[in-house]
């Protein structure tokens, strides 16, 4: 289906505004999309930090099976708000308001997303959520877990108030995200666009961004409940007023397991775009991972109670839920199976950020695998509740999702900065950081498997050999991020200069200038094909050549624009 | 970018009605997703209140009457009826008759408030309190959450009713009734499901 | 602009050894996967503990070939499809787009391997599930922060200690006075939340005699991880020798007045002031009929002289301590859920009332 000549553009894609004259208006309260997802960034990188902290305590703790070095309340403290604030305050926040925010709306060829105001006022929840949360631990932080389960979540400190406050308040901003993503990918894209030329990333923030919207007010409504009953007594949970405590579960794993998902995709998004740029060739079977993200998407809504095998709901009931789980397994063995073929017949060069890609197809297929040993209920029945679930799920997260972000970080801050991260101190960080994952998070499997339960500050003796090695294992990770950290300030100042597509990459972030102008092109293109095609010309008409773009706010405003 | 500017420059204009009609289909599109996340708000807690009426051993809980039936059918009919008000409302905006089209908001807005009194009414004589047992906490919370929902949406009416009033709409570009009509029906819909739920259950 | 693409190899330098090598791998992991027995790397202390171990056997089984396949072709395709340094900066890979018989079978095989593994599961729940019990049943009772233990026979809760006889199909009642807690012992395989409200269960065969930890898996306050009870599974003899020894043990304990809930007192109670109150607060929910009389509890119209009005955990007849116990601290069971008497609103006295009054029914009828 091929595109006119004469490029047919859209009225609002030749409405293109004078830029903000101030300070203020151009890098705090903006409206721009690109610097409000370098704001996520920012403030999710800085929680990360903390949060990585916290969980360093954690392991110190652990070093000594009778460890004194936490008081049990503190340790229940610190667990919860880690896991809180790496779901809600840094990998939800980056995935989407940061990585979607930067490159999606680039990557359809649109000036913004559909409501920058909206995109503005999500961002601006985000800072004050992450405040609540942390200064709970003035009052009593949450204590019960990242899951808060009642009725034990009722007797617990302030904080788990805070929490329910901060949490729905960042929930807030996660749907408002979701609903303006899916109108900007639904509405904005470049004419010729159609669904099977957009970039995998755009699909994989499409099924993304459904998720947030129609998930995250499930969780809303639970927190609510939650807030209420600790607040005014008010029985939802509490079962000596009549209330259920696994009523709680079924609210709030219903939004929790979309919400992994959430997590995930544009994770996989992310390799989806640096394989084949990195290999030369095109991410084999497009289609079937378009449509698994998709498949993934619907079917993560129908699996939540496979997190509630052992809870004393309806016996039978674990049934579907275990064969549901069971069929997520194919769409996503169908992306496995893809991206390692896209490297089969590869001219592969290894920059971090493909580095980073390849180890996330190895540690995310552990994780995956680890997953199926949990969803068949027999065996969960050994496994819930245990240091099995702790390995997995940092597997998936971090195996699988911040390794993904790592690569997309890598991969994009050329496009954002205008200049490249070390490539040598990238593949140190790389190295350091895939082998002392697998040292802190391997060891956790037989862990839980022979006896050792999670979110307990003490343990019996037997296992103190492996608890110390995942804790060494954990500090080395923290040299590896910081290796990362200072890298990206480092370079933000004395990078080598990237020119608008350093990688000679094909999909339209990289046409115009690295920064993109304010109005991210200076002529929006026609779109006449999928970008993967690395022996053909691009497959663009109308665009501008990007070593003539400006970047940021010194460009000027395009001919012809109203 | 206003509708009033838009309207203002462009009312002639082709290029600025073509502007307009794209904003306003994303606008639409927009809003009715999150009246799309706001449905699952209220399918969450209609969730729990079905989850704990099949838990409870007895039903109503020891203490709890039963909210009257007949009161909320004569309220019920009062907020369906301000639907078809406002779709007469909307029928007269869209045929250029602006002053009939002012009545039948004004009357929308009306039956809103006194809906409203109903629901004020009916929570001050029902034998139930919203700590008291399983069924306050899930009926109040649920026509409460509702209630505050018909509020809001008296206030946008009202906006909205202004808003004509100053001229920021015309016959052609008038994007937000649109949205206040949509929001108007939703709040009607949700009502069905809550009246089912609690009066006729 | 169009690059010369790298000439095709086949399917790639060493594809094929590789493959070999693989399969190999797999071929020697999964030989010690199948031979070992499961028990040597923990014990299996109970049936049905064995379905958990062959389904885990299974997993692995499977799970080491598709890990192996997977990360060894990563492995190899990621290092033998480099950039040679002699390619010009710009080289291409091979412009292919996908394979359709390749994906198809990538698609059919997990497909077939995950309905072979969920059937396998199904299996094994259905094992577990249905698993023999019955003969002997104990309640488990999770509290902020121990155990406590219920036995046929005996009046009062054990704590910390869950005694079975050896090769008796045994029921596990598990419930919490509190909050959630969790019931495991990892020899045992099986594990079920204790939750306030309702009675979870398991049904169990003790094969192995020793002393293991039941094992607190879910998170329940500040002394979560303080919480471990014993399990201790011996012959049958020591365990009836145990039961008697907890039968002497109450039945000599100095305790509150006849063991009822304190600040009761039976011997105060008013029949009359009892039916009053019978007819206010209980007849919403029980008749004055025979057990099977439900309205939405059983009728207590015999339950002192009737051992068809069992108690929970055997056959024997109620006494009176029972129904305060019960009118007490609520009840919830297979039979359902009886609210406590702080949320009915009754006093102490009310209870002795209640008791005295019910006592001269019994006998009446």
């Amino acid at each position: 289906m091929a595109v006119a000549a004469e490029v047919q553009h859209s009225a609002l894609a030749e409405h293109i505004h004078h830029a903000p004259k101030s300070f203020i208006n151009r890098y705090i309260f903006t409206l721009d999309h690109k610097i409000i997802g370098l704001q996520y960034m920012i403030v999710g990188s800085l929680f990360f930090i903390i949060s990585g902290l916290l969980a360093e305590l954690i392991r110190v703790q652990l070093l000594n099976s009778d460890g004194r070095f936490l008081t049990p309340e503190h340790f229940n403290e610190l667990y919860s708000v880690h896991g809180s604030s790496m779901v809600w305050l840094v990998i939800i926040p980056l995935a989407t308001g940061g990585f979607g925010n930067f490159v999606m709306p680039l990557m359809i060829g649109a000036r913004d997303v559909a409501f920058p105001w909206l995109n503005a006022a999500s961002f601006w929840m985000f800072p004050p959520a992450g405040l609540i949360l942390f200064s709970s631990f003035l009052v009593g932080a949450p204590d019960a877990g990242w899951t808060e389960y009642p009725p034990v979540s009722l007797q617990g400190p302030p904080g788990t108030s805070m929490w329910c406050v901060a949490i729905f308040l960042i929930g807030i901003s996660s749907t408002l995200t979701g609903i303006n993503f899916l109108v900007t990918m639904l509405k904005m894209r470049a004419p010729g666009m159609t669904f099977t030329r957009m970039p995998l990333f755009v699909w994989a923030q499409l099924a993304t961004a459904v998720l947030n919207m129609v998930a995250t007010t499930a969780l809303a409504a639970a927190l609510l409940a939650l807030f209420l009953e600790r607040t005014f007594g008010i029985p939802f949970y509490d079962p000596s007023h009549g209330g259920s405590p696994v009523m709680w579960q079924h609210m709030f794993w219903f939004y929790s397991h979309p919400a992994v998902y959430i997590m995930i995709l544009p994770a996989f998004g992310v390799i989806s775009e640096v394989l084949p740029t990195f290999a030369r060739k095109p991410i084999f079977g497009y289609k079937m991972i378009a449509f698994s993200s998709i498949a993934i998407a619907l079917l993560g809504f129908m699996v939540w109670a496979h997190h509630m095998f052992t809870s004393g709901m309806t016996p039978w009931l674990v049934l579907p839920f275990m064969i549901l789980t069971f069929i997520i397994a194919v769409p996503t063995g169908i992306k496995i199976f893809s991206w390692v073929a896209t490297l089969w017949g590869g001219n592969i060069r290894y920059t971090t950020a493909m580095l980073f890609a390849v180890g996330f197809i190895a540690t995310f297929t552990f994780g995956g695998i680890t997953g199926i040993f949990l969803a068949a209920v027999p065996a969960d029945y050994q496994e819930h509740g245990t240091y099995f679930v702790v390995a997995h799920i940092h597997y998936v997260l971090f195996g699988g999702s911040v390794f993904g972000l790592l690569a997309g970080a890598y991969y994009w801050f050329p496009k954002m900065s205008g200049r490249l991260l070390n490539e040598f101190w990238g593949h140190v960080h790389f190295w350091i950081t895939f082998v002392a994952f697998n040292v802190t998070f391997l060891p956790m499997h037989w862990l839980g498997l022979l006896g050792m339960p999670r979110r307990v500050p003490v343990y019996d003796p037997q296992f103190t050999d492996w608890n110390r090695v995942a804790s060494i294992g954990s500090f080395f990770l923290v040299i590896g991020m910081a290796v990362f950290f200072i890298n990206v300030i480092w370079s933000i100042k004395h990078g080598k200069r990237a020119g608008p597509n350093p990688w000679n990459a094909r999909t339209l972030e990289w046409m115009t200038s690295s920064p993109p102008p304010y109005y991210n092109f200076v002529k929006v293109p026609g779109v006449l094909h999928a970008p993967y095609e690395f022996d053909q010309p691009l497959p663009y008409i109308g665009l501008e050549p990007a070593e003539n773009v400006v970047s940021g706010y010194k460009a000027p405003m395009p001919a012809g624009s109203h | 970018m206003t509708a009033a500017t838009i309207a203002h420059e462009g009312h002639h204009d082709d290029h600025a009605l073509a502007l307009y009609r794209e904003v306003a289909d994303i606008r639409l599109l927009g809003f009715v997703l999150f009246l799309i996340s706001d449905c699952v708000l209220f399918s969450s807690f209609i969730f729990a209140y079905i989850y704990m009426r099949d838990a409870a051993p007895v039903w109503p809980p020891t203490g709890v009457g039963l909210p009257d039936a007949n009161l909320a059918a004569v309220n019920s009919i009062i907020l369906f009826g301000s639907g078809a008000t406002m779709h007469f409302a909307m029928e007269n905006w869209k045929h250029g008759t602006e002053i009939k089209f002012r009545r039948w908001m004004v009357a929308t807005i009306v039956l809103g408030a006194l809906f409203l009194t109903g629901q004020g009414w009916e929570y001050t004589h029902i034998n139930a309190t919203w700590w008291g047992s399983t069924f306050g906490a899930a009926f109040f919370t649920l026509t409460g959450m509702h209630g505050f929902h018909v509020f809001c949406g008296i206030i946008f009416l009202i906006v909205l009713l202004n808003q004509t009033l100053s001229g920021v709409y015309n016959k052609k570009q008038y994007f937000g009734l649109v949205a206040g009509t949509l929001y108007w029906h939703f709040v009607d819909v949700i009502w069905v499901f809550l009246f089912f739920l609690f009066y006729v259950w | 602009m169009a690059q010369q693409a790298r000439p095709r190899q086949g399917l790639g330098p060493g594809f094929w050894p590789v493959t070999l090598l693989l399969a190999v791998i797999c071929a020697f992991c999964d030989y010690f996967v199948v031979v070992t027995p499961a028990s040597s790397i923990l014990r299996e202390a109970a049936a049905p503990a064995d379905q958990t171990d062959e389904l885990f056997k299974v997993l692995t089984f499977f799970g080491v070939i598709v890990f192996v396949f997977t990360i060894g072709y990563l492995v190899y395709f990621a290092i033998v499809w480099r950039k040679k340094k002699t390619d010009p900066e710009d080289a291409l890979g091979i412009q292919i787009h996908g394979n359709f018989q390749l994906e198809l079978w990538w698609t059919i095989v997990p497909t077939l391997l995950v309905i072979a593994i969920g059937a396998i599961s199904i299996k094994d729940w259905a094992g577990i599930f249905y698993a023999q019990g019955g003969q002997l049943a104990v309640e488990a009772i999770g509290y902020q922060f121990g155990w406590e233990f219920r036995y046929p026979g005996l009046a009062d809760p054990v704590p910390d200690e869950l005694h079975l006889p050896l090769g008796v199909p045994t029921t596990i009642h598990i419930s919490s006075k509190d909050v959630i807690h969790g019931f495991w012992t990892p020899e045992v395989r099986l594990k079920q939340d204790a939750v306030p409200g309702l009675v979870t269960t398991i049904h169990i065969t003790p094969t192995e005699v020793g002393t293991y930890r039941i094992i607190c898996s879910e998170y329940c306050g500040a002394r979560h991880g303080y919480m471990v009870g014993k399990l201790i599974i011996e012959p049958k003899n020591t365990f009836t020798a145990f039961l008697d020894h907890e039968k002497y043990v109450q039945a000599h304990a100095p305790k509150g007045p006849g063991g009822l809930p304190p600040g009761v007192n039976l011997a105060n109670g008013n029949a009359s002031a009892g039916q009053t109150l019978f007819a206010q607060k209980c007849s919403a929910c029980h008749s004055l009929g025979a057990f099977d009389q439900r309205i939405v509890g059983p009728g207590l119209g015999k339950i002192f002289a009737d051992p068809s009005h069992p108690k929970l955990v055997d056959g024997a007849a109620a006494t009176p301590e029972d129904a305060a116990g019960i009118i007490d601290s609520g009840f919830t069971g297979d039979i359902g859920t009886m609210p406590n008497a702080k949320t009915n609103g009754l006093s102490n006295d009310d209870i002795a009332n209640l008791v005295v009054y019910l006592e001269s029914v019994s006998k009446g009828q």
